[in-house]
C-alpha cells in the first residue's frame, strides 16, 4: 500500500466518527464503563496489596490478654513473654491506652455512647529477633496463661489476600463481560457506518482498491472511538477515585491509600492501549463480511 | 492484434443451479469496441462479472490483459481492476460528494498522490465536457451529465478496458447517443470498450462489433463493417430478445433471477 493515500484514509475514518456521532457516543459510553470498572478494580486491588505488604512489613505482633485479668497478672504475663528466647521487646498497652489509640484513629465521636465502658482487653506489642521462627514463637506465647488471642500478621495478610483474590476474580468476570459487550457495540456502530457507506465500498472495490485500503477508515474509526473512551475514562476514574478516597480518609484516618497521581499516567497508557486495541479489532471484525462480497452483493442487491 | 480478453470454453453455473454461461469461447482485441446485446438473464452480466473477476468460472479459462484471471489469487484482483473502468447503468455516484470528488474518489481509493489527482481530475472533466460542473452535486445534474461523471470516474485511472453495463439505460435517447459517441472517441485513443446494451438503435447507428448472447451462449458475433459508408443491417432475429424482454416466460424466469434488472433508487 502506498503511504501517500494514508492521510486520506485517516481523514475518512475521522469523518466517520463525526457522521455517526450518535452511535459513536453509545460506543464510547459502553467502552468507558468497561474501562472505568476495570480501572476501579485494579486500583482496589492495588490498595489491598499495599495493605498486605504493610501488614507483613510490620514486625509487631499484638497479644491480647484475657478480659478479666488483673493489672498484676498482666505484668506477670508480660514477663513470661519477655523471657522467651526469640522475643526482642515487649510493650504493654493497657485497656485505656488501647482505646486512646483507637480514638486517635477513628475520632472521639464514635466512642461517645460507650461512656466509661471499655470493651477492649490489655495488649502486649511484641517484636521478635528472628522472623523465621515466627510461628514457633507465636505458639509459645499462646501457651502462656492469661493470653487470649494473638493478632498475627499472617492472619491479617491472609484475610486481606482472600479479599484481594475475590476482588480480582469478580473484576476479571466483569471485565470480560464488558469487553465482549464493547466489542459487540463498536462492531455494530461500524456496521452502521459500513451500511451507509456500502456504495463507496463497492466503488472502491470496482476501481481496484486493495482490502487494506477499504479497511483502514473503519479500523481508524474504531481506534478513534477507543482513544476517546480511554481519555474520558481516565478523567472519570481520577475524579471517582479522588472522591472515594476523600470519603474513606474522613472515616478511617489511619488508612494510607495509593495516591492516584502516582498511577494516573500508567492508567492512561493502559486505557489507551486497551481502547485502541478493542476499537481496531471491532473494525477488523465488522469489515470482514464486506470484503468477501463483490459488486452488487455489497449493496445488498 | 493482441487479445485483451479471451474466453476458452467458459461455463458458469451458480450454486443455485442456474447455468448463466455455457461453453463460451471468444476473444476481444486490444483497442476494439464491442457491443454485447441480449435479453435479461441471457448471461451478459455474468460475462462482465467474469471479466472483472467478481465471479469465477465453473469451467474453462479466462485471460484478461495477459493474466489468467480464472485461477487468479484474491489479493491480486484489485490490481487487475485498476486496468478497467466500470460504467454502471445507475451511475453509482456518491450523492454527498461533488462531481470533482466523485471522480477524484476513484484515484484516492487506490492511493494516488494528491498532486497527481489535482492534475488528472480537471483534465478528465474537460474530456467529458463537465469542467463547469465540477462543484455541482449529482442531484443537480441531468441523467446524461451524471453518466458522464460516471464515465469520467471510469477513465480517470487511465484503464485499458472500459466496461459499460447498460450505460444508456437511465438516460434519454439523445443523451444515449452522446455517451456512446464519447466512448467512441475514447476508443479512438486505443482504449478497449465493452458496452452491454438493450438499445438496438444505438447498435445500428454505431458501426461496431456486436456480440449477441442468448441463454448463456454467444449466438452471433458480427465484426464491424470496414466500409463505414454502408453500416451493417441487423436482422430482426438479432434483436429478437427485445420482444422477449416484455414477455419473459416462466421457463426462463429462474435465469433472470441472477441477472435481473434492479430497481435502483
Amino acid at each position: 500500500m502506498k503511504i501517500t493515500g494514508f492521510g486520506y484514509l485517516i481523514k475518512e475514518g475521522l469523518k466517520n466518527v463525526w457522521n455517526n456521532r450518535l452511535m459513536s457516543i453509545a460506543s464510547i459510553c459502553v467502552l468507558m464503563s468497561c474501562l472505568v470498572l476495570t480501572g476501579s478494580a485494579v486500583l482496589m486491588s492495588m490498595n489491598v496489596d499495599l495493605m498486605v505488604k504493610k501488614a507483613i512489613a510490620q514486625n509487631e505482633t499484638r497479644v491480647f490478654l484475657d478480659m478479666d485479668i488483673s493489672r498484676v497478672e498482666a505484668v506477670y504475663v508480660g514477663r513470661d513473654i519477655e523471657a522467651l528466647e526469640n522475643v526482642q521487646s515487649v510493650k504493654y498497652l493497657s485497656k485505656d491506652d488501647t482505646i486512646k489509640e483507637f480514638k486517635s484513629y477513628l475520632g472521639e465521636d464514635i466512642f461517645d455512647h460507650m461512656k466509661d465502658d471499655n470493651p477492649l482487653p490489655d495488649v502486649y506489642k511484641v517484636t521478635m529477633v528472628d522472623l523465621s521462627k515466627y510461628n514457633e514463637t507465636v505458639n509459645e506465647i499462646e501457651a502462656i496463661d492469661g493470653v487470649d488471642t494473638i493478632s498475627t500478621r499472617s492472619g491479617t495478610a491472609k484475610k486481606l489476600t482472600s479479599v484481594n483474590n475475590l476482588v480480582q476474580i469478580l473484576s476479571i468476570c466483569i471485565i470480560i463481560a464488558l469487553a465482549v459487550i464493547s466489542l459487540f457495540i463498536i462492531s455494530n456502530t461500524l456496521r452502521a457506518t459500513m451500511h451507509s457507506r456500502r456504495f463507496e465500498i463497492s466503488i472502491m472495490k470496482s476501481v481496484g482498491a486493495t482490502n487494506a485500503f477499504v479497511r483502514i477508515p473503519f479500523v481508524v474509526e474504531g481506534m478513534v472511538i477507543g482513544l476517546i473512551s480511554a481519555i474520558v475514562s481516565t478523567g472519570a476514574l481520577y475524579f471517582l477515585y479522588s472522591g472515594v478516597v476523600g470519603i474513606v480518609l474522613n472515616i478511617f484516618k489511619f488508612t494510607d491509600p495509593v495516591a492516584i497521581e502516582s498511577v494516573i499516567w500508567y492508567v492512561l497508557a493502559i486505557f489507551v492501549i486497551a481502547g485502541i486495541t478493542i476499537g481496531a479489532l471491532s473494525g477488523f471484525i465488522s469489515i470482514r463480511k464486506y470484503l468477501k462480497k463483490e459488486g452488487n452483493e455489497i449493496l445488498g442487491w | 492484434m493482441d487479445k485483451i480478453i479471451e474466453f476458452k470454453n467458459v461455463s458458469k453455473t451458480y450454486p443455485s443451479g442456474t447455468h448463466a454461461l455455457n461453453n463460451v469461447s471468444l476473444s476481444i482485441d486490444k483497442g476494439e469496441f464491442v457491443f454485447i446485446v441480449g435479453a435479461s438473464g441471457a448471461g451478459k452480466s455474468t460475462f462482465l462479472k467474469l471479466i472483472m473477476h467478481e465471479e469465477s468460472p465453473s469451467r474453462g479459462t479466462i485471460n484478461v490483459n495477459g493474466i489468467r484471471v480464472s485461477t487468479m489469487k484474491r489479493r491480486k484482483v484489485p490490481y487487475l481492476r485498476r486496468n478497467m473502468g466500470i460504467v454502471f447503468q445507475d451511475f453509482r455516484l456518491i450523492n454527498k460528494m461533488n462531481v470533482y470528488d466523485n471522480v477524484a474518489f476513484a484515484m484516492r481509493a487506490i492511493g494516488t498522490r494528491p498532486s497527481v489527482v489535482k492534475k488528472r481530475v480537471p483534465y478528465i472533466l474537460d474530456l467529458v465536457g463537465l469542467t463547469h460542473k465540477a462543484k455541482s452535486f449529482p442531484s443537480e445534474l441531468s441523467g446524461g451529465e451524471q453518466q458522464r461523471v460516471s464515465l469520467a470516474r471510469a477513465l480517470v485511472n487511465n484503464p485499458e478496458i472500459i466496461i459499460a453495463d447498460e450505460p444508456t439505460g437511465n438516460i434519454d435517447p439523445e443523451m444515449s447517443f452522446e455517451i456512446i459517441e464519447l466512448l467512441s472517441q475514447i476508443n479512438a485513443q486505443g482504449t478497449t470498450i465493452i458496452v452491454v446494451t438493450h438499445e438496438h438503435d444505438l447498435v445500428r447507428h454505431f458501426n461496431k462489433r456486436v456480440m449477441v448472447i442468448d441463454k448463456g451462449k454467444v449466438v452471433s458475433d458480427t465484426k464491424e463493417n470496414i466500409d463505414e459508408t454502408s453500416p451493417i443491417e441487423y436482422t430482426d432475429e438479432d434483436f429478437s430478445f427485445q420482444a422477449e424482454l416484455n414477455t419473459e416466460t416462466d421457463e426462463n424466469s429462474h435465469i433472470a433471477n441472477t441477472d435481473e434488472e434492479v430497481d435502483y433508487q
